[in-house]
């Protein structure tokens, strides 16, 4: 029962990580099993008002003032076999700004973007698991496509300071290890690359997460970091024309996930994190919850 | 099994220098010299600056390396939040001007390359973005570049300078009836504004002496705005509901009331004008007060006493400087 809770909560954690778009690597350190798999939807909230540039942090996000992003995402994963998972999200994401009506008007702006950002297919490989002890340690593989499904535009001009994406493909990577204890505390790193499209610069991603699942909860934290290629520019330096997508974003986040069942297969999840760190990019701190159905 | 245990480490290695090598800190950037636009947006006394510039789409070039000089840098005479609210300008009242006189004016406070403050001189002069020059002027110790106290230099940035000035400095680019006309026909301000004086110089006549012709003077010309001309005809017992109005009044009275607003001086900047009297083409003399926290009032023989304040001083055309007034400047009549 205790051991069949835990499977119940692991599977839940694997549907959650990726609802919240922005915050996480899209592809967690955990498999379905064949056959098994789930829904979630989730809802998150994060704001910012000062913005990571360089060289350094500004206090007031250009023309808009402060930003909102609220997004409500759909994700589903499910096990073709214990060791190959497919995993699908996508979120649909509502951008305000805090721009006055003088400045809207002036700049022919609007103070909200929203709409279906982007579709993203995930295939997940466990290639390995050494069995170490009463531990394990997983050695997984992933790779996915993302694509603008909704059809939001990117190239406003100062405008897509809110945008909602970067109206862009990409290719993506992941290289996994999740090394797990018998008594519930986990550790899982993944290092990836993902390679885009429209003038988005390339970017190494990587994630370190520690997390405990018990019987009654699971909890983790966890630290995300994206580097993106220097070919990308800097937001007000040389090479920015008003073109986001191009710019160079990375950042250090950090944050928590919790997860709770209480219904057999169905269970709530709620999280929250923040910046740390960071370039050309907000200081966004936010929140997220949501329902998480296993089958 | 092996091969496994190598396999193994390999990933763990990767992902550890992975991992090691992903974290953003701001030691990768710390060192870089911020660009004329981030000085502008990130410092709080720039944010009309930082508005006119978006909204006057120069925030982008400002951004990059000039490409119209070797150096790849731009000086920029930057004005504060409280030299455009002189003009009664903020982030919310930009929306006034006419966006292809923003950006011009915009682009009057740059130039091509470098122009440090060791350079800058009384009686030099600097050419700006659109071509019109601008000239220096010591007074007491302080620096002006036109009507322009010059407040703090060399800031610098990673395209060029950054000085920054207590007044927005304004060229037309035309003259002296020209500028007028453009603010009469709502090229400047979104509103028309000096129509009563545009009427008054075609009813008098006056319109060829103030345009500018080869060899022709240069003048310090006072534009009463629109507002002043109406309180005139309420103070001469007359209602001014339209500019037409003005030819109520007989054109000998119109002429000499306009010529007592023209100094043929070749032009002067506030910081050029001292206290006391000038004489203008009418004959009676006009009384300049203090100059004070960059401007000077000023009153006509037949003005009772009455100062006439500049709400825009410092307006350079090619024939001339003015500086928009709220009174008519009326002579002994």
């Amino acid at each position: 029962m205790t051991k069949n809770t835990t499977k119940n909560i692991i599977r839940g954690f694997c549907l959650l990580i990726m609802g919240v778009s922005f915050a996480q690597s899209p592809v967690n350190g955990f498999m379905q099993k064949a056959g098994e798999g789930g829904l979630s939807l989730s809802y998150s909230y994060e704001s910012y008002d000062k913005v990571f540039l360089v060289p350094e942090e500004v206090d007031g996000v250009p023309v808009f003032n402060d930003v909102t992003k609220t997004s409500i995402s759909l994700y589903g994963d499910i096990g073709i076999s214990d060791n190959l998972n497919i995993v699908l999200n996508v979120p649909y994401i509502k951008s305000e700004g805090n721009a006055t009506d003088a400045t809207l008007a002036n700049n022919g702006f609007e103070n909200e973007r929203s709409g279906i950002q982007d579709l993203k297919v995930y295939v997940k490989y466990r290639f390995s698991r050494f069995n170490l002890g009463e531990n394990t340690l997983d050695l997984i593989g992933s790779i996915g496509l993302e694509t603008p499904l909704g059809d939001y535009s990117a190239d406003e001009g100062l405008q897509s300071i809110i945008a909602i994406g970067n109206e862009a493909s990409s290719f993506n990577t992941f290289g996994i290890a999740t090394f797990k204890t018998k008594s519930g505390v986990f550790a899982t790193g993944q290092v990836g690359y993902s390679f885009r499209g429209n003038s988005v610069p390339d970017a190494l991603i990587s994630e370190l997460k520690l997390g405990y699942a018990a019987s009654k909860f699971y909890l983790d934290a966890f630290v995300a970091n994206q580097l993106s290629d220097k070919e990308g520019v800097d937001i007000l330096g040389e090479g920015f024309v008003g073109f986001f997508p191009a710019t160079r974003v990375n950042y250090t986040r950090v944050g928590v996930n919790g997860y709770v069942p209480f219904f057999d297969g169905i269970g709530l999840t709620a999280g929250a994190n923040t910046y740390i760190a960071g370039r050309n990019i907000g200081k966004s701190t936010g929140f997220y919850g949501g329902l998480v159905y296993s089958f | 099994m092996k091969n496994l245990h190598i396999l193994k480490n390999a990933i763990v290695s990767f992902l550890l220098i992975g991992f090691l090598n992903s974290c953003e800190t701001p030691s990768n950037y710390e060192d870089e010299d911020p660009s004329i636009a981030f000085i502008a947006v990130s410092n709080p006394n720039f944010s009309t600056l930082e508005a006119a510039a978006v909204a006057g789409g120069v925030a982008g070039p400002l951004s990059n390396p000039n490409p119209n000089d070797s150096s790849g840098d731009y000086t920029v005479f930057a004005p504060t939040n409280d030299a455009f609210a002189r003009l009664g300008l903020n982030s919310e009242t930009l929306g006034v001007l006419q966006k292809p006189f923003l950006t011009n004016t915009l682009l009057y406070h740059v130039s091509n390359g470098n122009l440090p403050s060791s350079a800058i001189m009384e009686g030099g002069a600097s050419t700006s973005a659109i071509g019109v020059d601008r000239r220096f002027i010591s007074r007491d110790g302080a620096t002006y570049i036109n009507g322009s106290q010059i407040l703090a230099t060399d800031v610098m940035a990673s395209n060029g300078t950054v000085h920054v000035i207590d007044k927005v400095m304004i060229a037309t680019g035309v003259d002296i009836v020209q500028s007028a006309i453009a603010l009469q026909s709502a090229e400047v301000f979104i509103n028309p504004e000096l129509s009563y004086l545009v009427e008054a110089v075609l009813y008098a006549d006056l319109a060829g002496a103030l345009s500018a012709s080869e060899g022709s003077p240069s003048f310090t010309v006072f534009a009463p705005t629109d507002q002043a001309f109406i309180d005139l005809g309420s103070a001469l017992g007359l209602t001014f509901t339209q500019p037409s109005d003005i030819r109520q009044l007989p054109v000998e009275v119109v002429t000499a009331v306009l010529l007592n607003h023209v100094v043929a001086n070749d032009g002067k900047f506030t910081p050029e004008l001292n206290q006391g009297t000038i004489t203008p083409l009418g004959g009676d003399d006009l009384t300049l007060g203090a100059f004070t926290n960059g401007t000077l009032t000023v009153t006509g023989a037949g003005n009772g006493g009455e100062p006439a304040n500049m709400v825009i001083p410092d307006v350079q055309t090619t024939n001339g400087i003015v500086h928009v007034i709220d009174r008519v400047l009326l002579p002994n009549l």
